[in-house]
């Protein structure tokens, strides 16, 4: 085969770009259809309340309303991000007797406009028994706190509102820690944000001639399908998601919300198209958030920094449903696992309901949180033990070839490999602790801090795996059937980019058909990041499986053997005697006229692990999880003005395994994106609530970063994988790994920067300031020698 | 007979209706508006040209930036009625029929787009900037961009084009 790669490892243009530069590209809320009504919900008031009565008549009689639904005229079928035996579907699409936030969606009606849907939900008449409620995990687990939902049948006895659990250990932590030279304990917690889609959730749904047809702001339509299906308990080829483009969802649109099944139950009530479509402050104070997780963490390490003993304990405030709650802390204890050699470790985390609104999973589902913890600490260690921070991260870093506890290999994977080259690109050494030794004129202090992240990639989560169809025209040019959904990743460029090297085609030639339940194959969705390696070797799978049959063609035609024969540029020829060929359109031609009418339609699947029936248990974390592991390393260098205590990113090097980049300014969009939003998560964004109800749900007070808040984002590339024509390839991850190491960087570099060492985030001008006032405090009482008061 | 089928009327069309004149994109449009309508609206639903994005509703976000006689405004606080005889530019108007405009061409270069949907927001803002500052310097793009959020790029891929566009001697990234 050639060996000059032509588009895979290149930098090509969206192929969606033109339609989004243009205002062409179709995104949900593009959708009309005519004769549409207009859907709105009616949300809980209280964060925990039992719904005595509900009345809905006088919003029905109101004119121009044509149809209201309660859970009475539900089917009663329970859904849950998480449905497994251990783990069974717990909500109803509309609340049944009790809410247990605020926001919980009680009833949904169609009307003719938006004014007269929005007075209808007004005349709906609800009464409540408001219930104790409990905000805080820790308190809610207490037995005594008020019962949202009865503990898992698993769960410790003495704990309450417990969702789920995750318990491992390997080895014997206490004889680790006996073993350890120094040992350490901290506790870690982080703020609640969201995920700041620009595109609203909307879901547009036409029930016609016994049929759904959706269309809905989603991470994968085959997920949806199966969700919506079966809520509304109809066969799978009776609902039809089509694709739009999506406009960002990072981690917030996978779940089925309730507004996605009253768009379609009250289309098929009312045979209208049916338009729902949530507000930002609907999104901000009822619709799914990250998960703020707690973490405790003690480690014991050798004088020389090598890690002995870990143990853990984290708690994740789920809110009032379990969605990916037991997920996270599953997560939480893998991205514990995986970039360090940790001989024992104990871990147990408790996903606890909360009167909050459901978590969903965020970009990194858990990990910035975990490694903002770890590397924190790391740090803290390399300072007790007199090392600096490359060199313990170096002794304890895992390298090629390592078995994993939970049987993965680490394949080439190489954190110590991004770690060197992540030091010595910034300059780490010589910039680390300089300030603080000898602090500049003025107030801007300036630190440098690293931490480092691995994440999983493409695990088995329904679909689990995706296939891939290639149909070839009468010209040599191909559509690619997938699955696969753009969400902004760029999924059809990469797809066309692998279909176009595979076929000898031109990107042009390439036209893509996705993410349409009805009309295009399975496929595992954007959301474990597994679609560059999992979509894309089933279209390398089709489209090579369409060169054979191509080549085979050809051979009969040109009476010599496939193996002899080349394709590129849409000709065949003997690699002998190029006298000796064909056209693509020739080719083809024949195969029509001998096969039946074949234009040739290659076909791909790709799962990982296919050994492996299901993704290890989220209770023991047993079984394999994946076969495909990306390491990084990221060095943030931070400015802080010691006098206002505000902090910013300046710099940001991120230094990455992501396996063969199939196309390199793709990859660099994801790590820019992902520096941009754990800057956020650093300095900026916080969900404030009071007593369960949300008081800033809007991006005036809710901060995102603004164009003012970008930073020099540099990136590496550690190259580990090749891509060869015709070979399976190993792509790995870099869709949502590299928001955490950099976040623990900036932590870091906060204190290399003050001495101010923040075991929470957000790391607000306040908390840095209160940090400095300590430590003039202790310099002045050190002199003193007397005891700081408490609460200083 | 006719009374009893009439029914009553909503809310929504009770308010009176007022016939506005807009110049979209160089052809002047009549639409009726109500006084509560937003140009966001009005553009998207009325005129029918879905490339401006609706998205926060509060002014906050920069998704349904609109040139209004030139200048940007944002279409979700924006009443309609008030752009009476006005002109409008949407994303629909950068390009001259097939061929995109130097920072259309740029944002695709640079990778300043992925999800999309800043991008018509986005667009509009620097066209602007690009309108009054030919070649703007770091500050004045920081600027003309401050109210537009995007969450996927970091924003450093967008400054990139906005330099491309300028010619201001950054190269494509992307081919």
């Amino acid at each position: 085969m050639q060996n000059e790669l032509k588009y895979v490892g290149k930098s090509w243009r969206r192929k969606d770009g033109p339609d989004k530069v243009t205002g062409r590209a179709v995104y949900t809320q593009d959708v009309k259809l005519p004769n549409t009504l207009v859907g709105r919900i009616l949300r809980s008031p209280h964060p925990h309340a039992r719904i005595v009565r509900i009345d809905t008549s006088r919003a029905k009689a109101l004119p121009g309303v044509k149809g209201v639904i309660t859970v009475e005229d539900t089917k009663g079928i329970k859904h849950g991000f998480v449905e497994t035996p251990r783990y069974p579907p717990d909500q109803e699409v509309l609340a049944r007797g009790k809410v247990v936030h605020v926001g919980e969606e009680i009833a949904a009606l169609a009307a003719v406009d938006a004014l007269t849907a929005q007075q209808a939900l007004d005349l709906i008449e609800v009464e409540y028994e408001v219930l104790a409620a409990v905000f805080d995990p820790e308190e809610a687990m207490k037995p005594g706190a008020p019962e949202i939902h009865p503990s898992h049948p698993k769960a410790p006895r003495a704990l309450v509102n417990i969702g789920g659990t995750t318990e491992t250990e390997w080895g014997d932590v206490e004889k680790g820690f006996a073993e350890s030279d120094y040992v350490r304990e901290d506790r870690f917690e982080c703020q609640l944000r969201t995920h700041g889609y620009l595109e609203p959730h909307v879901t547009l749904a036409h029930w016609e001639n016994d049929k759904l047809n959706v269309w809905t702001s989603s991470m994968g339509v085959f997920v949806k399908r199966a969700k919506l299906a079966k809520v509304l308990d109809l066969p799978y080829s009776s609902v039809r998601i089509h694709k739009t483009y999506v406009g960002g969802t990072f981690g917030g649109k996978i779940d089925l919300y309730s507004h996605e099944y009253c768009a379609c139950r009250l289309s098929m009530l009312t045979g209208r198209p049916v338009q729902i479509a949530a507000s930002r402050e609907e999104i901000f104070s009822a619709y799914r958030h990250a998960q703020p997780l707690t973490l405790e963490i003690k480690t014991g390490v050798k004088r020389d920094g090598t890690i002995v003993a870990q143990r853990i304990r984290a708690i994740n405030n789920a809110g009032g449903y379990r969605g990916s709650g037991v997920v996270v802390i599953f997560l939480a204890w893998g991205f514990t696992m995986i970039p360090y050699r940790i001989p024992n470790l104990k871990y147990e985390g408790f996903s606890v309901y909360t009167n909050h609104t459901v978590r969903a999973p965020q970009r990194g589902h858990g990990a910035p949180k975990v490694r903002f913890a770890i590397e924190s600490q790391m740090d803290m260690i390399a300072e007790a033990l007199g090392m600096d921070p490359i060199t313990i991260r170096l002794r304890n870093a895992r390298g090629p070839g390592e078995k994993l506890p939970n049987g993965d290999d680490t394949h080439r994977g190489n954190l110590g490999e991004c770690v060197r080259v992540a030091a010595e690109k910034s300059g780490f050494l010589e910039k680390f602790g300089r300030d603080r030794k000898s602090p500049p004129k003025g107030t801007i202090r300036r630190g440098i801090g690293i931490g480092v992240s691995a994440y999983m990639g493409g695990t088995l989560i329904y679909p689990n795996g995706s296939a891939v169809i290639v149909k070839m025209n009468d010209d040599g040019s191909a559509i690619v059937l997938t699955g696969a959904i753009d969400i902004g990743q760029g999924s059809e460029t990469v797809l066309s980019q692998i279909v176009a090297e595979e076929l000898g085609i031109g990107m042009d030639d390439v036209k893509i058909i996705s993410s349409d339940t009805d009309t295009t194959p399975q496929d595992i969705g954007a959301w474990i990041s597994g679609m560059t390696y999992v979509t894309g070797n089933a279209a390398r799978q089709a489209a090579g499986n369409a060169r054979e049959k191509l080549l085979q063609a050809a051979a009969e035609k040109l009476g010599t053997r496939a193996e002899d024969l080349l394709a590129e540029n849409k000709v065949v020829w003997h690699r002998l005697n190029p006298e000796m060929r064909l056209t693509y359109r020739e080719v083809i031609a024949y195969s029509v006229a001998t096969r039946r009418g074949d234009t040739i339609i290659g076909e791909g699947f790709w799962r990982t692990m296919r050994d492996e029936p299901m993704h290890p248990s989220l209770a023991t974390t047993r079984g394999r999880w994946t076969e495909n592991y990306a390491f990084s390393a990221q060095v943030a260098e931070v400015e802080v003005d010691i006098e206002t205590g505000e902090a910013k990113l300046v710099k940001a090097l991120t230094v990455h395994d992501c396996g063969f980049p199939i196309n390199p300014a793709l990859v660099k969009g994801q790590v820019d994106g992902q520096v941009s939003m754990a800057l956020g998560h650093a300095f900026m964004e916080e969900v404030l609530t009071k007593d369960g109800y949300t008081l800033n749900p809007n991006w005036l007070d809710y901060r995102m970063p603004t164009i003012h808040e970008m930073a020099i984002s540099e990136d590496a590339d550690v190259i580990t994988e090749q891509y060869r024509v015709g070979q399976p390839y190993r792509t790995k991850e870099v869709g949502e790994g590299l928001i955490s190491g950099i976040l623990a960087a900036m932590g870091n570099a906060l204190y290399d920067a003050t001495g101010v060492r923040l075991r929470s985030t957000p790391f607000s001008a306040e908390k840095i300031l209160t940090g400095l006032r300590r430590l003039e405090y202790q310099k002045k009482m050190a002199r003193k020698k007397t005891p700081e008061p408490a609460g200083s | 007979m006719l009374e009893a089928t009439r029914g009553s009327r909503t809310a929504a069309t009770k308010a009176p209706t007022q016939l506005i004149s807009l110049c979209v994109n160089g052809e002047w449009r009549e639409v009726a508006v109500k006084p509560r309508h937003t140009l966001v609206e009005v553009i998207r639903d009325s005129i029918g040209l879905t490339g401006t994005k609706a998205s926060c509703e509060s002014g906050t976000c920069g998704a349904c930036t609109v040139l209004l006689e030139g200048r940007p405004v944002l279409g979700c606080i924006t009443l309609a009625i008030e752009c009476d005889g006005m002109e409008i530019r949407t994303v629909e108007g950068l390009a001259q029929g097939e061929k995109l405009s130097a920072l259309q061409e740029a944002f695709l270069d640079q990778g300043a787009v992925q999800c999309g949907f800043c991008t018509s927001g986005m667009l509009m803002s620097a066209t602007a900037l690009l309108e009054n500052h030919p070649k703007p310097d770091r500050d004045q793009i920081n600027k003309a961009l401050e109210g537009n959020l995007c969450r996927c790029t970091g924003y450093n891929a967008i400054v990139d084009a906005v330099l491309q566009a300028s010619g201001q001697g950054v190269k494509p990234v992307m081919r």
